[in-house]
């Protein structure tokens, strides 16, 4: 909504609007967007639909405000004086009777509202609440999420509020209800927020369940999407519509909101070149250069790539000027969420002037416009820097400015392939999930739990969304078989059944089996995580258990911007105490490391390109110079058609460095391929790592590469065969297993006060894994695991595009004598993967191992066996 | 599939990739931590886990049997998983198991599973005794504790040892570790988590490498 602008474009309204919100809009200086009534009059006609447009331009009430005119439209009087009375009443603090009173009197459910993060939905909730209040319509509005209290969720199992902001999660868990039809009877229109962030994860495919399931309660339901510009709009638009009964999506209206004039994309430069050390590794060197720019703004974002980035940053900033303490803030997915809350409040206060964050900060309703916003690292992707730079000027016809840290010199030329992508329109598109079989047997022991189904009816329903359009018989039995009888490999326990067939539909009888299901709905998204607390009380936050797991008792860590003393780990909580000394480990989180784009790859691809022809055209491309003209002079810069390779033997081993520039999940894929074609020619083991510009492949003896080359190293023939032996061979699939075995209910994360019988059923899902392949190999959930890493982790046919691409490319090997400034950051790289083709005894003839350190005098011993 | 041979506290003792430690003196076979019936607790807390993993176990013990012809079985600990897994198609498998081996004598040391699943059934005949069984120089029990006068063969650990390489090769193996008062056997069953065994000094530690046993070279600690 924007503040009365003569230069805003007004566009003849379509359909008078109705007084009292005219008034309203007129109350607060406002003037509704065309976009704004175009969905409107779209939603008044029953139409469903899509809008798109930058975060915090209007879109919130675009979509609210439908329901709502059509609310006022059959309430043409205002409500009576009783009901106002006690509608005030219930806001305020008034005896628990008349605020009963007060629910009882409020719209039953009309509105629901989708929103991937719980702590969106405080801000959403008093966004919506505030023209509801206003033209007093008798509407309640409430949140359910996993931080609702025990208190407002007893009230909402009596009576659901007019409109509920929930998360997907929740929406399942709702469905476990028996009585759910009854609740969702009156709903009219589904708004899903931050569509693009859901479409492509499993939760996105939760939602798409959840809308099914919708739809079949009430088939004039309305729903609309609330997207950032993704590349392919009209694809995600039919996700989120679903599909009619002849199989073809459900028409969609796609609405273009408010585009900002203009983005501008700026490096920070060193103020002297030769501040590039030769491998190109900035880290934080150019803190000196941000620090100038922060004390320049009155309110700014600094986002990092990662979780750890974001506690670097923010340590670093301290450290440099103490003082900032008081105004600066972090902000990470694995805070406590009163701790983001408080920063997210005094960003908008004014109270923090500078937030260091991740993605996290990504989403929101209305977050105040900052007038600095700080990408470190790599960009990573075009959609998203300009998501990121949307955050800043916000008033609609400003610029939005975004400067971007590098880390690494290699970023320089992400940040101007960044820039000739977004001048060429080149924005990437999120893709959405095919018929995930986890998720499929989670949601039919949602649906047994809530009242149950039958086959026909469910199947129908399944093929109503877009991601199990082409579910098969074949499989939908299956999963039914999975959570009935637990699949073929379970045939002789008769005894063993989750779901119960009874009268042709399927339920759930045992109320044991209905709780641990909707204890383990939360679960898609949470990894094996550790609680952090303070002994003295006080929650910061998660980390991942295998950080933890390294710590022993005395270890420091800094976590939350703050330095700490590890104590112990007790029921799934990692205790702490505050440390004095500043040192310390800062923990790693896996996941969100997002690979480079399609389009910004190739982006980069061009620019190198340029560069190897001596064009350094732009500031950022002059001060990457002197590293491209180094790996030039030490190796080469490879042409746009041409692959290079380098080799180096040093005191680790051999050492491969390929360069395809195809992102990160791509090289994962094709390391673990050409090191298994190559391990195929003779015993060899290697290990790998991969970033967004290549891979390493290091082994102990020389890698048969000339060999492999001429049999065909990048051939297409059998890619699939050698794919899935190489994804076996490196393990890939057993690491993916981790989440499905979770979303399928295989895993228990375990809860706090867990009893000790839970405690029995803990296994790692590796070695679950292992069972299943061993005793089971035709388990579906199996060739799930497959499937997604050659689907999604791996980007299946982009590995196909990709190897196409190599297999025409001409291979340049340079031997070169020490690690290039490309091949630098894959050197020390940790994550690591491997695969061998020698005999494992004679790989462990060569190895040794580690014995214990003598303790030092006054170290804390550890107890070994045997010792008295 | 070869025996491996060494000398512990004045006794030759046989290693066998099975998982398993012979005394030929002694005829006695020494195994740790079977944990029968762990697929099915898993099963009856509603974890659809396809079964073959108890069966696949007995399958080892028979061959370790096959191997070393013992007349004597002992099980230092956590013979059965939970009270849960005493599940009637798992004790069948298991009864089979032991008419099969009907003239074999069986003891349990029994161990902190042990004490909540309860004892095996009787038909199954084992005799079951709280520790620590006396064989010789040896001590046999279930934890990792020092014996006052004897060598002590204990299980409970499931130790694995971490392996390095050049390349940047690494590997986790399970392992037997030998060490100055007592020794610790691997898990029997396959189906079980592991736990890191660092060496101290003047251990000996043998890793099971598929249908081998192999003895773990040691870096000399890094010296600070």
């Amino acid at each position: 909504m924007s503040k009365h602008d003569a230069s805003t474009t007004e566009v003849a309204a379509v359909s008078p609007i109705d007084k009292r919100l005219q008034r309203w809009f007129a109350s607060k200086k406002w003037k509704p967007f065309a976009f704004q009534r175009e969905v409107w009059d779209a939603y008044a006609r029953g139409e469903s639909g899509l809008i798109h447009a930058a975060t915090g331009t209007g879109k919130t009430y675009a979509a609210w405000l439908g329901p709502v005119m059509e609310a006022l439209a059959a309430t043409p009087v205002k409500p009576k004086r009783v009901a106002k009375k006690q509608l005030a009443a219930a806001t305020t603090k008034a005896p628990r009777a008349t605020k009963a009173a007060a629910r009882a009197q409020t719209e039953p459910l009309r509105v629901l509202w989708i929103t991937p993060l719980r702590a969106l939905a405080n801000d959403t909730e008093q966004a919506l609440r505030a023209p509801i209040e206003d033209l007093e319509l008798p509407w309640s509005i409430e949140s359910r999420t996993g931080d609702t209290s025990a208190s407002l969720r007893r009230k909402q199992k009596q009576r659901l509020p007019t409109a509920l902001i929930t998360t997907p999660e929740s929406l399942s868990l709702l469905l476990c209800r028996p009585d759910h039809a009854e609740l969702f009877a009156h709903l009219k229109c589904v708004v899903v927020d931050e569509w693009h962030e859901l479409m492509s994860t499993k939760r996105g495919v939760q939602v798409e369940l959840g809308l099914a399931r919708l739809r079949r309660i009430c088939p004039e339901l309305r729903t609309w999407g609330l997207s950032a510009t993704l590349g392919n709009l009209a694809e995600a638009a039919a996700t989120l519509l679903g599909m009619n009964e002849e199989g073809e999506p459900n028409a969609a209206r796609l609405v273009r909101g408010f585009v900002p004039k203009s983005i501008e994309v700026e490096a920070l430069l060193p103020q002297t070149m030769d501040r590039f050390p030769w491998a190109g590794h900035l880290n934080t060197k150019l803190l000196p250069e941000v620090m100038n720019r922060l004390r320049e703004s009155q309110s700014a974002i600094v986002f990092t790539n990662t979780r750890s980035q974001c506690e670097i940053w923010f340590q670093s900033i301290i450290a440099a000027d103490p003082s900032w303490f008081e105004f600066t803030a972090i902000h990470h997915g694995s805070l406590d969420r009163a701790r983001r809350q408080d920063v997210e409040d005094g960003l908008k206060s004014g109270r923090y002037r500078v937030v260091v964050a991740t993605s996290s900060l990504d989403l929101g309703v209305d977050f105040a416009p900052v007038d600095l916003v700080m990408q470190v690292g790599s960009p990573k992707g075009v959609a998203r820097l300009l998501q990121r730079a949307g955050r800043s000027g916000h008033s609609p016809g400003r610029v939005s400015r975004i400067v971007c840290v590098p880390t690494h010199a290699f970023e320089l030329v992400e940040v101007a392939a960044a820039r000739d992508a977004i001048a060429a329109g080149n924005i990437e598109s999120r893709e959405p999930i095919d018929r995930p079989l986890d998720l499929l047997t989670q949601h039919l022991l949602t649906l047994a739990v809530g009242g149950g189904f039958t086959r026909e009816g469910v199947l129908a329903e399944l093929r109503s969304t877009r991601a199990y359009s082409q579910l098969t018989e074949l499989e939908l039995d299956w999963a039914l078989d999975f959570v009935t009888r637990g699949g073929d490999a379970l045939k002789a326990y008769p005894e063993y059944a989750r779901v119960q067939l009874l009268d042709g539909r399927y339920v759930v009888t045992n109320d044991q089996v209905a709780r641990r299901h909707m204890m383990s709905i939360g679960t898609i998204v949470s990894d094996a995580s550790i609680a952090v607390r303070y002994l003295k009380g006080g929650r910061l936050g998660t980390v991942e258990e295998s950080f933890i797991a390294r710590l022993s008792p005395g270890d420091k860590f800094i976590f939350s911007g703050t330095p700490l003393e590890f104590v112990r780990v007790r029921d799934l909580t990692a205790w702490v105490r505050r440390s004095k000394t500043l040192a310390g480990a800062i923990p790693r989180w896996m996941g969100a490391r997002m690979p480079l784009s399609t389009e910004l790859s190739l982006a980069v691809r061009a620019r190198l390109e340029c560069a190897r022809l001596g064009d350094f055209s732009g500031a950022d491309m002059e001060a990457v110079r002197p590293v491209l003209e180094l790996q030039a002079a030490r190796s080469a810069i490879p042409k746009m058609d041409e692959l290079l390779i380098e080799r180096c033997e040093t005191r680790e081993g051999h050492h491969l460095w390929i360069y395809p520039f195809e992102g990160r999940l791509v090289h994962e894929g094709l390391s673990a391929l050409l090191a298994y074609r190559m391990s195929q020619i003779a015993p060899i083991s290697f290990t790998f790592s991969s970033n967004d510009y290549g891979f390493e492949l290091l082994s102990p003896t020389a890698a048969p590469l000339i060999e492999a080359l001429e049999n065909g190293l990048f051939s297409l023939t059998h890619l699939l065969a050698d794919v899935v032996q190489s994804l076996n061979a490196a393990e890939l699939a057993r690491r993916q297993f981790r989440e499905i075995a979770r979303v399928a209910g295989l895993v228990f994360n375990g809860y706090p006060g867990q009893s000790k019988s839970l405690k029995q059923v803990q296994a790692s899902s590796g070695l679950l894994y292992d069972v299943f392949v061993k005793y089971d190999p035709d388990n579906l959930l199996i060739a799930q695991a497959n499937r997604e890493v050659l689907e999604r982790q791996l980007e299946a046919s982009r590995l196909g595009r990709v190897l196409h691409r190599l297999a025409n490319s001409a291979v340049r090997i340079v031997h070169v004598d020490r690690p290039t400034p490309l091949a630098f950051p894959l050197l020390v790289d940790s994550t690591r993967a491997k695969v061998s083709s020698e005999k494992l005894a004679d790989r462990v003839r060569r190895m040794t191992m580690q014995a214990e350190r003598p303790s030092a005098p006054g170290a804390t011993t550890v107890l070994r066996p045997f010792e008295p | 599939m070869h025996l491996y041979d060494l000398e512990v506290a004045g006794e030759s003792v046989q290693l066998s990739a099975q998982r398993a430690l012979y005394l030929p003196r002694f005829q006695t076979l020494v195994v740790a931590d079977l944990h029968w019936g762990k697929a099915a607790t898993f099963r009856a807390k509603g974890v659809p886990l396809p079964p073959g993993v108890t069966a696949s176990d007995l399958e080892r013990l028979s061959a370790a049997i096959a191997e070393t012809q013992p007349t004597r079985l002992v099980i230092v600990g956590d013979l059965l998983h939970a009270r849960a897994g005493r599940h009637e198609r798992t004790l069948q498998a298991i009864e089979q198991w032991r008419d099969a081996h009907a003239s074999l004598e069986i003891v349990l040391v029994r161990g902190n599973h042990d004490t909540h699943a309860g004892d095996p059934p009787a038909s199954l005949n084992i005799e079951c005794i709280d520790g620590p069984l006396i064989i010789g120089p040896f001590a046999c029990q279930h934890h990792p504790t020092a014996h006052t006068s004897h060598y002590v063969l204990a299980g409970h650990l499931h130790p694995h040892i971490n392996l390095r390489g050049r390349g940047r090769q690494s590997l986790r193996l399970p392992c037997f570790a030998f060490c100055e008062r007592g020794a610790i056997l691997p898990a029997f069953t396959s189906f079980t988590g592991t736990g890191a065994y660092t060496p101290g000094e003047g251990d000996r530690v043998f890793a099971v490498v598929e249908d081998e046993i192999v003895q773990a070279a040691v870096a000399r600690p890094a010296h600070k």
